[in-house]
């Protein structure tokens, strides 16, 4: 992790999108959301690339 | 013999040796890749060449394993932000917002955000920690927001909105009050104005909800980028350029205007400009400066001048006065200067293991300790002679206008001894040697040279 000595805080980490305006709402809204349902959207993002990786694999399949 | 500064060990890839009183900054590899980032951008060079970082040369060091060495210019004197006036922490407030903005302009960023980073040279706010600046990574939010509020916008909130000082509070817990505090502290129509609502109050609640939650990475998948940063640091300008403070009258901000300050002003001048006519001091020390006239003085005849003062308010108005002017402002009472603090006791030195003057100004002072915070004058001179330096000092007897108020309400037996002017000489000879002295034309008052025997 970059800058890892200082503890930055979750919440106002968060909080910094919603300060950043009406594009940065809907960035904290999507990062919450995630959070609501129990998942990190960087796992589901991970996930869903190698839900991709795997497919894409099998079409080249003859 | 190379020492570490005790205020610099937090960052693994940056820390301060002070080598035979050069500062030298040494790198390891993570510090040393920042370091080529910053110094290829042009952000750097403009900002040297404007005042607003400190300057840096690379330098050929080797010590304990460092990848790379920078050597930076000595300082006149390290101050911290709990010595620090309104206006000061508010312009260093400003220049940490405004290098975070242009920093981002050049894909650099400002990984913490603390006034312990900034110091004051010439009248004005230095960023002096080349090691906070890193490579922008995109995705990455500031990870400083919430130091900036604790340690920054917290504080001036606190004497601008709720005529708090803000000084003692970071005296007392360097890391400054955090939102909740801050949500308890602001009422009335304070807590619902909108800066309250976004910077403290919901800072505090997500605070409380986010508690140990990793979030860093869902913002950058989620879309974060630079310009929330930007958008961000340019509402932070405009709350913190709001923020307003003017002192009240009660204090000293109106000394001048004294009978005894206007007519003595002028001999007590030209003792001074005599005293340092001879011995030419490099650094001079005014105890009880009020409104800098005699500092001042002393900077006109080429010395770097220390004013220290206990009232936020003089020395307010004096630090707005002196950009340009070799003059450090250190706000503190005298009869409880800033100690030694932080980590092992030692990470922050206190005041006067930083300050070594050549000589000392002690002008309308030692009236105050003896009779108003009732400091034994043995005591008093006992204190000035551990200073080790030259004295102009400014003896007020017990007839004086000033201590008959200052003493209305004090019986005879509740004084210390030792303070007639015949008790008060023999105590100077034993500590100093009288190099020259003047009556001034109260009858009431004598100006003393001394040096330590």
């Amino acid at each position: 992790m970059l800058f890892g000595y200082l503890d930055a805080g979750s919440g106002s980490l968060l909080l910094q999108a919603i300060l950043g305006g009406a594009a940065g709402i809907a960035v904290a809204a999507k990062a919450w959301r995630a959070r609501l349902r129990g998942k990190s959207l960087v796992k589901d993002a991970i996930a869903e690339s190698e839900a991709g990786a795997t497919s894409d694999q099998a079409s080249t399949e003859p | 013999m190379a020492s570490p500064d005790p205020g610099s060990f937090r960052d693994p890839a940056s820390k301060v040796i002070i080598d035979e009183g050069r500062v030298i900054r040494l790198l390891d590899q993570r510090g040393l890749a920042a370091w080529e980032a910053l110094s290829a951008s042009p952000f750097l060079a403009e900002a040297v060449a404007s005042g607003d970082i400190v300057a840096s040369a690379p330098i050929d060091y080797h010590h304990d394993g460092a990848a790379g060495a920078l050597e930076h210019p000595r300082l006149p004197l390290i101050t911290y932000p709990y010595e620090w006036t309104f206006s000061m922490l508010k312009d260093a407030a400003l220049l940490q917002l405004d290098l975070l903005e242009r920093a981002l302009g050049a894909g650099l960023t400002i990984k913490d955000a603390t006034p312990f980073n900034i110091q004051f040279d010439g009248g004005r706010p230095v960023f002096i920690d080349i090691g906070s600046f890193d490579k922008y990574q995109p995705g990455e939010p500031w990870l400083g927001y919430r130091q900036f509020t604790r340690q920054f916008l917290f504080p001036l909130m606190l004497r601008a909105w709720a005529e708090m000082p803000f000084q003692p509070w970071l005296r007392g817990d360097m890391e400054g009050p955090t939102a909740a505090q801050m949500r308890q502290i602001l009422g009335g129509r304070n807590r619902w104005r909108p800066s309250t609502l976004l910077h403290v109050s919901l800072q505090a609640r997500m605070e409380e909800k986010m508690s140990g939650s990793a979030v860093r990475g869902d913002l950058k998948t989620a879309g974060f980028n630079a310009n929330l940063i930007l958008a961000n640091v340019r509402r932070l300008r405009s709350l913190v350029d709001s923020l307003a403070w003017a002192p009240d009258a009660e204090g000293w901000t109106d000394y001048h205007a004294w009978t005894h300050v206007g007519r003595d002003r002028q001999a007590k001048s030209e003792f001074l400009t005599s005293v340092i006519g001879r011995l030419r001091p490099r650094t001079v020390l005014d105890l009880g400066a009020n409104d800098g006239h005699f500092a001042r003085l002393a900077v006109d005849h080429g010395a770097h001048a220390v004013a220290i003062d206990g009232d936020e308010g003089v020395l307010d108005d004096l630090y707005r006065r002196s950009r340009g002017v070799s003059l450090s402002i250190v706000l503190t009472d005298l009869t409880n200067p800033t100690p030694s603090q932080g980590w092992a006791g030692v990470e922050r030195p206190g005041l006067f293991q930083r300050v070594r003057p050549d000589l000392v100004i002690a002008y309308g002072l030692i009236h105050h300790l003896i009779y108003t915070a009732s400091i034994p004058p043995r005591s008093v001179l006992q204190w000035l002679r551990s200073l080790d330096a030259a004295l102009a000092l400014e003896f007020v007897a017990p007839g004086d206008e000033m201590v008959t108020k200052l003493t209305a309400n004090k019986l005879g037996h509740e004084l210390h001894p030792g303070r007639t002017e015949d008790e008060f000489r023999r105590t100077l000879d034993e500590l100093f040697e009288v190099k020259a002295e003047q009556s001034l034309g109260s009858g009431t008052r004598v100006l003393f040279e001394l040096t330590p025997r």
